[in-house]
């Protein structure tokens, strides 16, 4: 709408003028009406008076039937303009005399009878009918039309007369309210000025000046009071606004310290994890060169001691025993440490397979039978029914079982070590769990605190009196929770002590904690060709001490051995013999162990033949994973060398004769390697 | 018989008030026509007068129309003016005699003069002179002698003329209505009063 966005002033004159228009209008027609009907009121009685007079002066002449005096009479008439017809009707209704404006005939119009006496308005015109009486008696009628002229040109002129006077008092109106309207408009202006001023300068010193003390001088007041108090807002905005710059930049400050320290600190984190892999590597190499001469130490310091033995000399067989133990101890230490740095790098895996439970047991037991033997102990082991094969890294298995069971004879005396295995269900899975419960010294409550912790033992004291690096039970902590299984101990000073140990069934491992499974590599069933009576096995390994311990080992447990100094040679010597089985060392210049092992297994005539692999390098995963049928570290237990290869041995023969298994164990429970033993020393004696 | 006549008067004034001079043409000046309409004048005369206050005794007294010498009306005259009343006053039509008692002339309100009477005129004005009496005549100079009306056929049409003065004289006031209808006759002064 246009009229709406006007501005204020011409809105302000705008309705002054429309109304004084208005009002003015509207009273000058009221009153033009007024006149104008009271003045046609008046026109009647005139023309009624006019008729009166001209009707008396007329009787005469009707009396004395005088037409030329009659129309004389009517011909007065010419002085009034406005009458246009006249006429003088006898009693009988016909015209006795006339009269018409301009012309002498009779007039075009004339009233079809003589009416009654009075007046009427038809047609525009005002018409009046008249007795002409002379004593009472009707001489006749007049009838008088009167054009109304004097009435039109009235209205004409009032009309003409108001057009200019609502002119002129329009133009006055609009001169008046065009100055008067700045009592009202001029505030307004100077308040949006001084809003404009506000906000195109952003200055709030700017007031608007209060003319008037009415609503638009209170709105200017309000104005400024809003003015007043943006303006200190801004000022105090402002100081904020400063200050938070200055924050800011102290902020970015403390940013660009922060980012430089960092920087550093990653720098640093860097440096640690070099330091780390380096400490590995060197920890490798270390266990890699301890190792190697710390074989050759328990591998002579046995043999010497059975030649010594056999040989008579008995004084020099004690002292033999002890370089054995004490190897045996650092070996232990050296391996204890490794496990733990191993698994504080995060890179104990788990290679998990199916075993039965009974077995590993046995195993245990027998391993354990000379520990608890010199203490005086008694072993005794329950097995429940329900316990079948279990899914776990049995080589862990093994050690936190061989761990739990050696710390209770060792700290026992006299007394009686029991492992009950159970299988239990909580949390909706199977458990299996081991019991190790001694009656030994105990452990008191403020031990147990430090129990899992590593090099930790209950009292310093111990180590001299009991030995052991005071790792065993971290890393068997460290173990039970790699396979989500759980330990704990129940025990009293001097009450002996019972750890439980609870592991899954069916342990899973975690993506990261996944390596390749394999079932280790049952024994064929074919029966390879072999050329002597006895067993060959093929001893591949680049260290001549090594190879000769190997030998001297295997060949009182009547095997034939033939030995290669490295790769090329082992996999020519494989080829010619198809020996029984092959030990295989990694470490080996120019071709090592893993790819002697993968050519073997991937040769058609070979791939058959059991793999044991002898080495320093910790990485039985792979090994197993090439195919390799079992995995020894060196030093190597000679125990568990001869458990091994008579397990192939007896597993051969089996084929041979049919049979479809052939326990490990004897009748009587005695282990294989005591039949090795004795084997062995039957071997001897002959 | 009254009525026939009556009858008669009425297709009369019918055929006088639709066409007088065609009558006058057709029939030339016959006497009963003529005076018919003078009849009426006389008649219509005593409409316009005004006699003074004291002129009648009582507020009824009659009109008392004289007619002197021959009377050229006949019945015509009594016919018009009976039953007639004007202003409470009826009409009484008397025959005079020229040469009988002067008081009759003198009771008469409108005297009407004959033709027979134009040697008396002067005579007769002598004996009104100063009485409220219309007097009304047809011989010519009858108003320049000091008579008020006299009756005129023009053009087949009767007219009148009105000596205002010898009106003045007799006391009467003539309406001015009437006078605008008549010709206005000045007395000659020295003829007035020759005869005298």
């Amino acid at each position: 709408m246009i009229l709406q966005n006007l501005s204020i002033k011409r809105k302000l004159t705008l309705i002054t003028m429309l109304t004084s228009s208005l009002a003015l209008i509207l009273s000058s027609a009221s009153f033009l009406i007024y006149d104008l009907v009271s003045f046609r009121h008046l026109l009647s009685q005139d023309l009624m008076t006019q008729a009166q007079i001209i009707g008396y002066n007329s009787a005469g002449a009707m009396a004395f039937k005088d037409e030329p005096a009659a129309t004389a009479t009517l011909s007065a008439l010419t002085a009034k303009e406005d009458i246009i017809t006249a006429v003088l009707y006898r009693p009988d209704g016909n015209i006795f005399a006339h009269y018409s404006r301009g012309t002498a005939t009779l007039p075009a119009y004339l009233p079809s009878h003589v009416q009654e006496q009075g007046y009427r308005f038809k047609g525009g015109y005002l018409e009046v009918f008249h007795d002409v009486t002379l004593n009472g008696e009707r001489l006749g009628t007049l009838y008088l039309q009167s054009d109304l002229r004097q009435w039109s040109q009235r209205a004409r002129r009032y009309a003409n007369i108001l057009i200019v006077f609502v002119l002129v008092s329009g133009l006055f109106a609009f001169f008046v309210s065009s100055k008067l309207q700045g009592f009202i408009s001029r505030p307004i202006l100077h308040l949006e000025d001084t809003m404009r001023m506000v906000s195109v300068n952003k200055s709030y010193g700017v007031r608007a000046v209060k003319t008037y003390g009415d609503e638009i001088g209170r709105l200017i007041d309000g104005f400024n009071t809003m003015l007043s108090e943006i303006q200190q807002r801004d000022t105090v905005l402002q100081s904020t606004n400063g200050e938070l710059k200055t924050r800011t930049q102290e902020l970015e400050e403390e940013i660009y310290h922060r980012k430089q320290t960092q920087e550093e600190l990653l720098n640093a984190k860097h440096a640690a994890e070099e330091a780390n892999r380096a400490k590995s590597t060197f920890l490798a190499n270390m266990s890699h060169e301890l190792r190697t001469p710390l074989n050759a130490i328990i591998g002579y310091s046995e043999m010497l001691e059975e030649e010594t033995r056999d040989s008579g000399k008995v004084e020099n067989v004690q002292d033999l025993k002890k370089i054995q133990a004490a190897g045996k101890h650092l070996l232990a230490l050296i391996n204890d440490v490794l496990d733990l740095s191993k698994i504080e790098a995060g890179k104990m895996g788990l290679h998990l397979e199916t075993f039965e439970v009974s077995q590993v047991i046995d195993e245990m037991v027998t391993t354990l039978q000379p520990a608890a033997t010199k203490n005086s102990n008694s072993i005794r082991v329950h097995l429940e029914e329900n316990v079948g094969a279990m899914r776990a890294d049995i080589t862990k298995v093994r050690q936190i079982l061989f761990n739990l069971l050696s710390n209770a004879c060792k700290f026992t005396d006299h007394g009686t070590i029991s492992l009950n295995v159970d299988q239990i269900q909580t949390e909706g899975k199977n458990w299996i769990q081991f019991q190790v419960g001694d009656t030994g010294i105990g452990i008191s409550a403020k031990q147990k605190e430090n129990l899992f912790q590593e090099f930790a033992q209950a009292d310093a004291s111990i180590a001299r009196k009991y030995g052991g690096t005071g790792l065993g039970l971290a890393i068997t902590h460290r173990f039970v929770q790699l396979m989500k299984g759980k330990i704990s101990v129940e025990s009293e000073a001097g009450r002996g002590a019972i750890f439980t140990v609870q592991l899954p069934a069916n342990v899973v491992v975690e993506a990261t904690e996944l390596a390749p499974t394999k079932e280790a590599s049952k024994s064929s069933g074919t029966l390879p060709e072999t050329k002597s009576d006895q067993d060959t096995i093929l001893v591949i390994d680049d260290d001549p001490a090594v190879r000769d311990l190997m030998s001297r080992f295997l060949t009182k447990l009547d095997f034939h051995v033939v030995a290669a100094a490295n790769g090329e040679e082992g996999f020519r010597l494989a080829k010619r013999l198809r020996p029984l089985l092959i030990t295989l060392d990694v470490v080996m210049p120019e071709c090592d162990g893993w790819t002697v092992l993968n050519r073997l297994k991937h040769d058609s005539d070979l791939a058959e033949i059991p793999v044991i692999m002898v080495t320093v390098v910790d990485n039985e995963a792979r090994g197993l994973d090439l195919g390799a049928s079992n995995y020894l570290i060196k030093p190597v237990q000679r125990e568990r060398l001869a458990v091994l290869v008579e397990k192939h041995r007896v597993a051969r023969s089996s084929a041979i004769t049919e049979q479809d298994s052939v326990p490990l164990y004897v009748a009587d429970g005695q282990p294989a390697h005591e039949l090795a033993r004795a084997r062995l020393s039957r071997t001897r004696r002959n | 018989m009254l009525r026939r006549l009556q009858i008669l008067i009425v297709a009369l004034s019918v055929s006088l008030s639709w066409a007088p001079a065609a009558l006058a043409q057709d029939r030339g000046p016959s006497d009963s026509s003529e005076y018919l309409i003078k009849a009426g004048f006389i008649f219509n005369f005593a409409k316009f007068v005004e006699w003074p206050p004291t002129t009648f005794a009582q507020t009824d007294s009659p009109i008392v129309i004289g007619i002197l010498g021959t009377d050229p009306f006949g019945p015509i005259i009594d016919q018009i003016v009976q039953d007639k009343k004007i202003g409470g006053r009826g009409f009484v039509v008397k025959r005079l005699k020229w040469g009988a008692d002067p008081k009759e002339l003198r009771e008469c309100k409108i005297l009407f003069v004959g033709a027979s009477e134009r040697t008396h005129i002067d005579e007769l004005v002598q004996i009104v002179r100063g009485l409220p009496i219309l007097t009304v005549g047809e011989t010519p100079g009858f108003a320049e002698h000091g008579g008020v009306i006299r009756l005129v056929l023009e053009d087949n049409r009767v007219r009148f003329e009105v000596n205002v003065d010898a009106a003045h004289q007799a006391g009467l006031t003539i309406s001015s209505r009437l006078l605008t209808l008549a010709r206005i006759i000045q007395q000659a002064a020295v003829d007035t009063r020759k005869p005298g």
